[in-house]
């Protein structure tokens, strides 16, 4: 079951913390959402480097890399390999019915892959709209963030479980029966 | 080599994160609806460990720490708009690059539609402005805003009421 973690909560924040405190210790605290802006910013820039040049935000990080890839980058592609591989090692790849649904999700609105997806993706894009006026998202202001007791990071993490917390709330007010 | 480090810190991390269930949208989800505690939990200590950690590096001068200035109104705003997509796609855009590479086929959507909600942020950005420059405090801290040299004397209590509160206050289940 995808449900019962392998680590617990315990073990896997130990190990976490340990390997933030490494990231900043030989480079910086660690944060994903920057590297949304530098994929954008890369493919924009082999599509078309004029528009992507002209863009003040996406010249801010694209131009510091080179219009290339970075540490930050490899990062997030490392996290995307080390989900992958332990997802394998413990069998959890691959692990539900239909890989577009929750089988919470489908409970409570029904076998709707399209509509799942639409959701999927445009909370995706307040995710990052929402980090990037921030500044970061839940592992860089979070995280990272309120470890290093920055007070705007308290501010976001405050924020986003207001948000988060009524708008699940509104989703799941009433369990359908049908 | 930085590379190469990124990569191997990042394989860690993601095996870690997936391991300990932060990819999981009932997980997820449980924790927004304050029924499963687990990512909470799981996120207030690694704050915990990481904390107490930086702050023992920044006691040698071996932190290389990255403040992130404090934009109130801006900060509230963004935190709303996240939360929604929080709660939306039951993911964050760390989570959904996990996700995706379990083979979870929303979360792959969640990731497409976060490089066009950033984007999109690229695009407006100018507009943004004014939300960044109103309520702007700057690099502010908890030890600067108190004015303490030494920040692992905040560090070590703050770290200890969040171990406090996974160990003895928050339950693993609501109902």
């Amino acid at each position: 079951m995808e449900d019962s973690p392998v680590l617990s909560w315990k073990v896997a924040g130990l190990l976490l913390g340990l390997l933030v405190i490494l990231a900043t210790a030989l480079v910086k605290p660690f944060g994903v959402s920057t590297q949304y802006v530098v994929t954008d910013a890369i493919v924009l820039h082999n599509a078309a480097p004029s528009v992507a040049e002209s863009n003040e935000y996406l010249n801010k990080y694209g131009e510091k890399a080179d219009w290339g890839i970075g540490y930050g980058w490899m990062l997030v592609f490392g996290m995307f390999l080390g989900s992958g591989i332990s997802a394998l090692a413990t069998r959890r790849f691959r692990q539900r019915k239909n890989p577009a649904l929750p089988a919470m999700w489908k409970e409570q609105f029904g076998d709707h892959k399209g509509k799942r997806l639409i959701q999927a993706f445009i909370g995706g894009m307040l995710l990052l709209f929402g980090a990037r006026l921030a500044g970061g998202c839940t592992s860089g202001h979070m995280i990272s963030g309120i470890s290093q007791l920055t007070v705007g990071s308290f501010v976001f993490g405050a924020s986003i479980f207001a948000s988060g917390i009524l708008t699940a709330r509104t989703l799941y007010r009433k369990r359908s029966s049908s | 080599m930085k590379l190469l480090l990124g990569l191997a810190i990042g394989t860690a991390i993601g095996a870690v994160m997936q391991l300990g269930g932060a990819s999981s949208y009932r997980k997820i989800l449980g924790s927004l609806l304050l029924k499963d505690m687990t990512i909470i939990k799981l996120i207030l200590m690694t704050i915990a460990v990481t904390t107490v950690g930086i702050y023992a590096l920044d006691l040698v001068d071996m932190a290389n720490m990255s403040i992130k200035p404090t934009y109130v109104v801006g900060i509230i705003i963004a935190g709303l708009i996240f939360g929604v997509g929080f709660a939306i796609s039951g993911y964050c855009p760390g989570t959904c690059v996990l996700a995706s590479a379990e083979g979870k086929t929303d979360a792959v959507f969640t990731l497409i539609g976060g490089l066009f909600g950033a984007a999109l942020y690229a695009l407006v950005y100018p507009l943004m402005a004014p939300l960044i420059s109103l309520t702007n405090y700057g690099e502010i801290t908890l030890p600067s805003v108190f004015n303490v040299s030494n920040g692992i004397w905040i560090a070590v209590p703050f770290s200890a009421i969040l171990l406090l509160l996974v160990f003895r206050v928050l339950k693993d289940r609501y109902e």
